[in-house]
This record gives structure tokens, sequence and C-alpha cells, in this order.
């Protein structure tokens, strides 16, 4: 058999990439892994069970959504806007961090994370279902159950889920207009 | 408690049998050294009460940076080339045929491998398996012999280049052509690992003296007859016949036992389990041939061990060993990465390199196939029971547990869970053992339980029958039996400090979960038709430490008050690396500007150790400890819930020698100054009036001093301004004298070395010859008897959990509703990782107990099909995520010392949801998990 490549572009955390040749079979995690050395999302069990290697997709109207990295070819990226857990707080011109996100900052002050391996989907996924209920904001007494849903999904072995939960909930009640009586 | 079973004491056992390695020789020639982990945090990570606003490793951690040491690839590590290659390995997935070679015809001319390593290749190099029984006899399945055990790799696969080794390591997935078999050939499984039996009965009441246990005796042990153990005759000539004569008079009593005694025999199964760390085994290593020089940056638990046992392992090989550079990053492992067998294999990967880095990392299905298990554990158990008291008179349980094909910590698994049987009661007389035997299965080791969730679990799920047989309030009877402060364990061995299960107890009944449950469970399913409600409780205890743990901590500041902290212990995700540095900020009032972690190469503590803790001979061991720079052990890998107990130790040592031998004395020449002795004179200021807290030094109503002038009034005077501390203990604190000029002076440390400050007079710094530093020679050591071994363990946490389901007798399905948990682990040094360990601790435990389960052989995990999508891990809907709560007894002082929790926080809500299962169904259930199949069997 043959390798055959694919030329491939699209935008990672505002940056263009490419084109560049990659294997048309290689899975997207490999590479952002592999070839552009961000392994922030990470590799769980390769087959979309997980979740910790979920990133945001940025869709031309502006809405946000995830997609597993593992079990999704890079050819289904070419052209599209990808935000890994790495490009999600602001940074300087060398790179250093100057300010979290929203949610990155409510998971390092409720202690959400211990080992941390499966933080990168927790961040995706709580950042995709906040910017969600701006369009469509969540009734009080539904909270819960709306974050159960957009997070179940996601395997954390170390915490027991109660503290990423937890910090979901307070950043949406904290944040105006996320959240109706 | 590892006991006897340790890697070190095989290692040194080959030695002892001619291996041509000087153990002694290798600390200079071995580096281990963390990855300095950037972003470093913010300025705003403790508040002003001193407490983290966030974790140590927050940052990094949230977004993304590299942390894990499968984050890591040789262009990010400083000096090692920026093309690497990557490996993998193919595996056997059956023992009953011979191994015949490989096939990679599937690959086409393009994904062959650069280069192909066998176990033939190995024995041409003299590449011999580490610590051999502990790790096995070989990596690689030789050609023409069975493997050892399911999923045993047959060969190593080297690419140059990552495209070609992915797309060759996906082509061979699953691909049952790739590795050949030939003729039925015998079983190279080893014979079965060991068998110990703790036996005790007491002298009448539980403290007097016993008549005979462990502690006071020895542990019972035995080799194997087939696949039973063969244990010493009964008799009166030596320890072990006592021992036997005891097991056999217990045996009598219960046999002869009469109406007024319930005797309750139950048998019980907890099954395999794989640890499901999400970070699977990885490394990165680069042997440089032409320098001698192998450099490392694997996941592991025990790094020093690691680093130590790659250079046994070359030692006698074709490729010339120099230094080695082990780097750990940041890890998770739940103990399965603590003496695991893959980071040789990484070592391996990189000999094979030609001269390039190379990579091996599983993925999932290869962690399973290959990563350690939790150990399957048949328990069969007899309680005897006074009818009228409710008195516990005996208990007798015989343990068999699956180690699989290499033997690992297997033994001691087995031991530790015998040890445990006994949960949270005192029994007069007891008898528990444990056969550990061996099979094809993928072998298990030390998994976060370490064989006590198994036996314990049983003990609390035969507790709930017992109360129901004999019509009594379960709570009433473990109020009736508890282990109270001050009795003994079944060893013999009185636990350290207050016992306060009764606390918990009354708590526990006090919930309106126990309280109401008989009116909640009408009130459910009268409401709801076809489902079944229940409550269960379930209580341990979990011992934490090994009976052999060392560790080294420095303290250090500058004369601007900067101050430095460095550790043996590394981050697995507890936040160990956070409440180190509180702990420091704690006793200083001050937290560390730079801390050091994983640190292994430590100059200035030039210690002997033959790192035999457990089998020096007492004599010899009093001979020993005359050298002062003797220790039983340098250091112990992260495992055993020992953080922050354990390891804490020499930080809060090291913390506390800082503020007798600096902070205090520098603190009374500036309130000395100025005639007559200053502001001090006229008050009657002690030491126990020292206040450090908010980076100032107040004592009585003195002017308040910053941390910083002080530090700099040491330097100036040339006071001790830096102190490292190594520690040791054994079922108790080895303590150790020592004279820095002004008289002897015992503290809790078995070696210490200190820095003097810029102005210490030339003769003191002459003597800071090692790096900076001064090892102090003690005057003399007194290290815990080696008789104490047999304790087995002597500081416990305990923890309970209510447990609140409904059962569907339609789908089998059982939901968690709530539940609540009451533990006593003391002082909680940083709460928000206390109460994280509890919430990760209950999902784990209710995965075990409902969800999880591999079998052992054939259709198991060494077949490499395993993974998240049938094994089927708790998520956040199986938790009660929004119902759960906990409750913490106060500590019963300031001084209350933390206990290490991280194991006994998944184990009581095994038992307490199979108990509410009962409660709810009516029905007992013996075997783990309770799945919807089991429950619908036992409803039809």
């Amino acid at each position: 058999m043959t390798l055959t490549t694919v030329k491939l572009t699209l935008t990672v955390n505002g940056e263009q990439v490419g084109p560049v040749d990659v294997p048309e079979t290689m899975m997207m995690q490999d590479f952002l892994h592999e070839y552009l050395g961000l392994t922030g999302s990470r590799m769980g069990c390769g087959q979309g069970i997980c979740h910790a290697c979920t990133v945001i997709v940025e869709k031309e109207d502006g809405s946000l959504s995830e997609m597993r990295t593992c079990i999704t070819g890079v050819q289904w990226f070419a052209g599209r806007k990808v935000r890994t857990v790495e490009g999600h707080a602001r940074r300087d011109g060398d790179g250093a961090i100057t300010e979290l996100s929203p949610v990155q900052r409510a998971f390092i002050e409720h202690f959400s994370f211990q080992c941390g391996y499966c933080t990168p989907g927790f961040v995706a996924a709580a950042t995709v279902f906040l910017d969600g209920l701006k369009k469509k904001p969540v009734r009080r007494d539904a909270l819960e159950q709306a974050i159960s849903d957009a997070l179940g999904k996601h395997i954390c072995r170390c915490t027991g889920y109660v503290r990423y939960f937890e910090a979901v909930r307070d950043l949406a009640l904290k944040t105006p207009g996320l959240v109706e009586a | 408690m590892r006991t006897a079973f340790t890697r070190r004491n095989f290692l040194k056992a080959g030695i002892v049998a001619g291996v041509a390695i000087k153990i002694s020789s290798l600390p200079q020639r071995v580096e281990a050294r963390l990855i300095e982990t950037p972003p470093k945090p913010g300025s705003d990570w403790l508040n002003a009460k001193g407490k983290p606003n966030y974790r140590l490793d927050a940052i990094a951690k949230v977004t993304g940076e590299k942390t894990f040491s499968r984050d890591y690839r040789a262009r990010d590590l400083d000096g090692w080339p920026q093309a690497q290659s990557h490996a993998f390995l193919l595996h056997a997935t059956r023992t009953d045929r011979a191994f015949a070679g490989i096939d990679l015809t599937l690959l086409g001319e393009d994904l062959q491998p650069d280069r192909v390593v066998l176990h033939e290749d190995l024995v041409a190099d003299g590449i011999e398996i580490p610590v051999p029984g502990f790790y096995g006899d070989v990596f690689l399945v030789p050609n023409g012999q069975t493997a050892r055990l399911l999923g045993q790799p047959v060969a190593l696969l080297v690419y140059h280049d990552f495209a070609r080794y992915d797309a060759a390591k996906r082509r061979v997935r699953f691909d049952d052509t790739v590795v050949r078999y030939g003729e039925a050939a015998p079983s190279t499984t080893p014979g079965h690992y060991a068998a110990a039996r703790y036996v005790r009965i007491d002298g009448g009441d539980p403290y007097a003296e016993d008549r005979y246990s462990s502690l006071k005796e020895t542990v019972i042990r035995a080799g194997f007859a087939g696949d039973e153990p063969q244990w010493p005759a009964a008799g009166a000539a030596d320890p072990m016949a006592r021992g036997m004569a005891a097991a056999a008079e217990i045996g009598k009593e219960i046999a002869a036992a009469g109406e007024d005694v319930l005797v309750l025999k139950r048998s019980y199964f907890s099954q395999s389990i794989d640890a499901s760390a999400m970070e699977a085994d990885n490394g990165n290593v680069w042997y440089d041939p032409s320098t001698g020089i192998l450099r490392a940056m694997i996941a592991t638990q025990s790094p020093y061990e690691v680093a130590e046992v790659s250079a046994h392992m070359l030692s006698k090989s074709a490729h010339p060993l120099r230094e080695i550079d082990l780097k750990v990053g940041y890890t998770v492992g739940y103990g399965t990465k603590d003496h695991t067998i893959f980071p040789f294999f990484c070592v391996l990967a990189g000999l094979y390199g030609e001269g390039r880095p190379v990579r091996l990392a599983n993925d999932r299905y290869e962690q399973f196939q290959t990563g350690l298990k939790r150990h399957a554990f048949w328990m069969d158990n007899v309680l005897a029971i006074d009818r009228k008291t409710g008195k516990f008179r005996a208990m007798t349980g015989t343990y068999r547990n699956d180690g699989g094909g290499r033997e690992n910590f297997s033994a001691s698994v087995g031991a530790v869970g015998a040890t445990a049987a006994q949960s949270i009661y005192y029994l007069p007389k007891s008898d528990f053992s444990a056969a550990t035997v061996a099979s094809r299965a993928v072998d298990a080791g030390s998994t976060r339980g370490y064989g006590t969730l198994q036996t314990m679990a049983a003990t609390e799920m035969m507790l709930d029958e017992a109360a129901e047989l004999l019509g009594m309030d379960a709570m009433d009877l473990r109020l009736a039996n508890i282990l109270r402060s001050g009795m003994k364990n079944t060893q013999g061995a009185i636990p350290a400090g207050a016992m306060r299960h009764e606390e918990i107890i009354e708590r526990a009944r006090a919930h309106p979960l126990w309280r109401e449950r008989e009116s909640r469970k009408a009130a459910f399913e009268a409401e709801n038709p076809g489902k079944k409600y229940g409550v269960g409780y379930g209580h341990v205890q979990k011992d934490y430490g090994t009976g052999a743990e060392a560790a080294l901590a420095a303290l250090s500041f500058d004369a601007g008050g900067r101050l430095s902290f460095a550790h043996v212990a590394h981050e697995m995700g507890t936040g160990t690396t956070t409440a180190q540095a509180i702990m420091v900020a704690d006793i200083l009032g001050v937290a560390p500007d730079d801390t050091e972690y994983g640190r292994v190469k430590w100059p200035q503590m030039p210690l002997n150790t033959k790192d035999q803790p457990y089998t020096t001979p007492q004599d010899e061991e009093d001979r020993l400890k005359l050298d002062p720079r003797w220790t039983p052990s340098f250091t112990s890998p992260m495992s055993a819930s020992n953080s922050v107990y354990y390891l804490g130790h020499a930080t809060r040592e090291a913390a506390r020698l800082l503020v007798e031998l600096a902070v205090w004395p520098a603190a009374k020449a500036l309130w000395s100054r100025g005639i007559g002795g200053g502001q001090m004179a006229p008050e009657a200021v002690r030491r126990e009036d020292l206040r450090l807290a908010g980076g100032m030094v107040n004592a009585a109503g003195l002017q308040p001093l910053a941390f910083a002038d002080v530090a700099a009034e040491a330097h100036r005077q040339g006071l001790v301004t830096g102190i490292t501390v190594h520690t040791f203990n054994r079922w108790q604190w080895a303590e150790a004298e020592f004279d820095l000029g002004d008289g002897p002076r015992r503290f809790a440390i078995d070696a210490l070395a200190v820095r003097y400050g810029e102005g210490a007079l030339a003769e003191r710094k002459a003597l800071m010859t090692l790096d900076g530093w001064h090892f102090v020679d003690r005057n003399a050591a007194f290290y815990p008897p080696v008789q104490r071994n047999n304790a087995g363990v002597t500081y416990y946490a305990p923890m309970a959990t209510l447990a609140e389901v409904v059962v569907d007798t339609a789908t089998g399905d059982v939901s968690l509703l709530s539940h609540h948990s009451i533990m006593d682990c003391g002082t909680h040094v940083v709460p928000e990782l206390v109460s994280g360990q509890v919430q990760g601790g209950l999902a784990m435990g209710i995965g075990h107990v409902l969800k999880e389960y591999l079998p052992l052989y054939e259709d198991g995990p060494g077949d490499g099909t395993w993974n998240w999508n049938r094994y089927e891990l708790p998520m956040a809907s199986d938790v009660a995520v929004w119902s759960q709560t906990v409750d913490f007894l106060p500590p019963l002082s300031d001084t209350d010392p933390p206990r290490g929790m991280a194991e006994v926080v998944m184990i009581a809500v095994v038992p307490a949801v199979a108990n509410a299962i009962t409660h709810a169904t009516g029905k007992r259930f013996y075997s783990l998990p309770i799945t919807p199949e089991k429950i619908l069997e036992a409803l039809a």
C-alpha cells in the first residue's frame, strides 16, 4: 500500500495553517499533536467515547460546536476554523497568558480537575454550552439538567464530575443573560 | 503495606545470587528531575489567608500546556534532537500455542518498520528482564514458546517517521494474521506466587497482651502444592507452628459453636478492573551509543525505581551506559504506574532507535491489553457472632487473588487485603489468609485500594446480612463491635491515634437518609410502581503508607526572604504539589517562592542504603545505623495514599526545623536589640508564643516583623538558613539526635543537612561542601524495631457512605439518587483538594460496584479489543453529581495530622450501594459488579 497525502489548509486558534501535506487517513488529533505540537486535545480512547480530544469548530455564523478529533479525519477540518484548548486564553506577543477565558477561570477557582487530562474536553464543552445559552437562555430550574446534558458524555476518572459541573453552574448564574428566572 | 515483596527486595536477592551490579554505585549516575512546567501560577494563587485560590498546576493544566509525560516529544526536550522515531508492540493473544514469528505482509512495502526487535535480539545484546520474577522472565515471547500471559508483547516495531508508524499501527490493529502461532505447547505461566496468613488470639480483652499475633510472633507464609497453599504444621516449636496451632484453635471453636452463636459463612467475588487512568502508559527514550547516555521522559509514579532499574537492566548488555537522565512529567495512574514493566519497554525502544529518540505510547486498546489491573479476589468468610450480645467472637477469611502472568506486587496486595478484612471491627480471634495465584491473565498490581476494597466491601456486605439474620439494627451491630482507640488490629498492632468510628456511626444513623429509610421506601414505591427504593450503608477504614516510607525535602531562604522548596514528590493529580507548598505556608507563614518537585538528585544527602527496609534483621540494622549516613530506604514512590502524611512529614519537619534554627533565634535577636535586652526584655516571651502567618513573625505583644526582615537577620548572623531532611517511617517515625553546636537535639527525621547564612564564620561555611550544604552527622538514630514490619499497618483513615438507590424491576437498572459520606481525615491542608478526592473516589467506587468488569482470560483485555465502548466507566449521570454530600469530622486539635485518604474514599460506597440494592430488592448479591442482568436473575 502507499501512503496518499493531501494538501490541507485550515485555521487553528486564529492562525492559518498550511497548505501542508498530510496523509489522507490521519486523524485530526494526530495532526494537532505531531504536526502542530498542540498536545492539549488529549488521546483518551481513540474511539470517540471519552471526549478528551474535543475541540471547538467556529462556524461562519459565529456559533460554536464540539468536534472529537480522535475519530474525525484531518480532511474534515479543511477550510474550517478550529479552537483548541491552547487557544482559549488571551496571550501576549510572546505567547504568555494574560487572561484566562471565563470557563478556564471558573474551572481553576472551583478546583474542578485533578490530573487534568480530560480538562481540555470539558473546557470545550462548557464553552460551547455557555455560548449556546447566550442565544437561548435556560430556565433556572432546568439549568442543572442542561449542564448534565451538555457535559454528560465527557469522561473524567479523577473528580467524579462534581466540581466541573458546579463551576459551569456558577458561571452560568453569574453571567448576565444566560439563565432566566 | 508492601511487606517483604517489594521490587527492591527482589533486586537485592538477585545481587545476593551473584548478579553483577552494585546498587550503591547507581545513584551517582542516575539523575531524575521533573520538567519545570510552564506557566507558573500567577501572583494571585494564594489568598490573604495563605490558602490557594487555585492549584499550583491549575493554569498549566487548564490552558493545555505540556504537563503530562504524554504531551512531550523529543523536540520539546532540551538538548534532544528534533526528529524522532515511534514504536509500537505486537502482542500475543493466546497462550496455548507457541509463538512462531510475525508476518508483516499486510503492511506492504512502504509500511515495513525500520527496525524489528524480537526476543532473540535482546538475548544477543545481553538484555535481560530487570528484577526477574517481579517483572516476569522475558520482555518478548521467545520464538517457539508460549506467551507467559495474554497480551504479552512478541515484537517491537520501530518507525523513523510518524506518518508510516501511524498508518502501520492502524493497519495491524485487530488483525489476527500478524502474530503467528505454531503447535500447542506447554504453558509458561509462572507458578503461584505466595501465601500469607495473619492469625491472632487476644489475651482475654482488647487491651491485654495477645496470646498470639503476627506482630508478636510472625506472619505465617507458605508455598503451594498444586493450587493450594501448603501451610506449616501446627505445633509449638516455632512462631509459624504456634500460629497454625492458634488458627486450628479458632477453627475448632467455630466448628463447635452452639445455638447461642450465629456462624455465618459466605463467599464473595470482586472482579478485575482496569484503572483507566486517562493518560495511557508512554515514554520517550533517547539512547546515544556514542556517549553512553540514556535520556528518558517516561510517565511513572516511581521515577527513582525506573532510573535505578533501567541502569540494572543495561548493566550486562552490549549497550554501554554511562548515565541515565530521566525526566518525568505530571502523570496519573491510581497506582498502576507504580512499578510497572512499561517504562522498561520504553527503554528497550530507545536502545533500538539507532541513535534517535523513540516514543512508545499505548493507545487505549494497548493500555487495556497491558496496563496493570486491579486483582480479582475470591473470598470465603466465616463470622461467628454471639446471638445475645451481637459481639463478634471470631472471624476467618480465606482469600485468593489472581495476579496474572507477572508477579508484580500481587502477593503484597493479597496480604494487604487479608489484613484489611476486619474492616472497622474488633475481632478477639481472627485468621485471615491470602493465596496469591498466577494465571495467564494480564498482570495485576498496585491499584487504588490495594486489595482492601475487595475484602472490606465483602465484610461490610456480610455485616449487613448478619444484622438481618440476628434481627438487629445494622448500626447497633456495628457499634457492638467497632474497633475503638487503643484496641488492636488483626495483626496485633495498636492503630495510631483516635479511632472515631462511633462518631461516624452516630452521624450516619441520625442522617435523614438512614433515619427515614423505611418511610421513604414506602412512599417512593407507592408512587413508582415497578421501582424499588433502598438505602445502604458501608463503613470502612483504609491504611495508608507502606511500612517503609522515606522522603526528602529541602527548604531554604535567601537574604531577601525568598523561600525555595524542593521535594521528591511529584504530581499525580491529587494536588500534592499544592498541598506541600501550603504545608510550608501553614508553618512558616509564607509560601515558597520557588518550588521544585520530583527531585531525585540530592547531593547534600550522601546516604548509604541497601533499600531493604523489610528484610534487614534487627541485629544487622542495629549495626548499620551506627553509620550516620545509613538509612533503611532512600525514597518512596508516589503511591499508597502517602503524600499528605508521609511525604508531608518531610515538608513539615523541614519547615519546623527552619523555625527552630532560624526564624526564632533571628526574631529574638531583632526583638532584643537595644539597651537592656530591647523590647523583649520586659515581657516573658516563650517559644510557644511565636506565631507565623501572613508573611509576618509575631510573638506576644512584640513589634511584628516581616518574614523577609527575619530572614535577613538570620543571614546576617550566619544562622541556619536552609534545611534538608530525610525521613523514614516503619509504622512509626524514625528519630535521630543531632548537635549543631548548641547541644544535642532530637528530631523526627533520620538525616539532616543545613545551609548557613551569608554572615556565617568561615569555618562554618567551610562545612558546606555538598552543593553548598553541610551534612550533619547524627549522634544517634532511633529506628522503629524491625518486628514492627509485622504490624501490617498502624495508620488508618475511616470513611462511611450512605447510598440511596432505585432499582427498576423491569430492566434491572440501578439509579443512584443521592449519597452522603462521613469521614475523618484529620486536618485538611487544602479543603478543596480533600473534597475533590472524596468526590472522585466515590465515582470510582460506584464504577466498581455497578459497572466495571473485565473477564480474566481469552475474552478479556489481553485480546487487544477492549476500550471504553464496552468497558463502562461511571459517567456523571451515574454518580448523583448534583445530590451528593460529605461531612467531615472536625480535627481533634489544631495539631491533628492530615491523613492519607486517596484510597479509602472509593471503598465505602461499594458495600453501601450493594446493601442499598438489598434493601430495595430483598436480594443479596455476592459477586461484583451488580449488573442489571444479575438483578433481573435474582428477581425472576
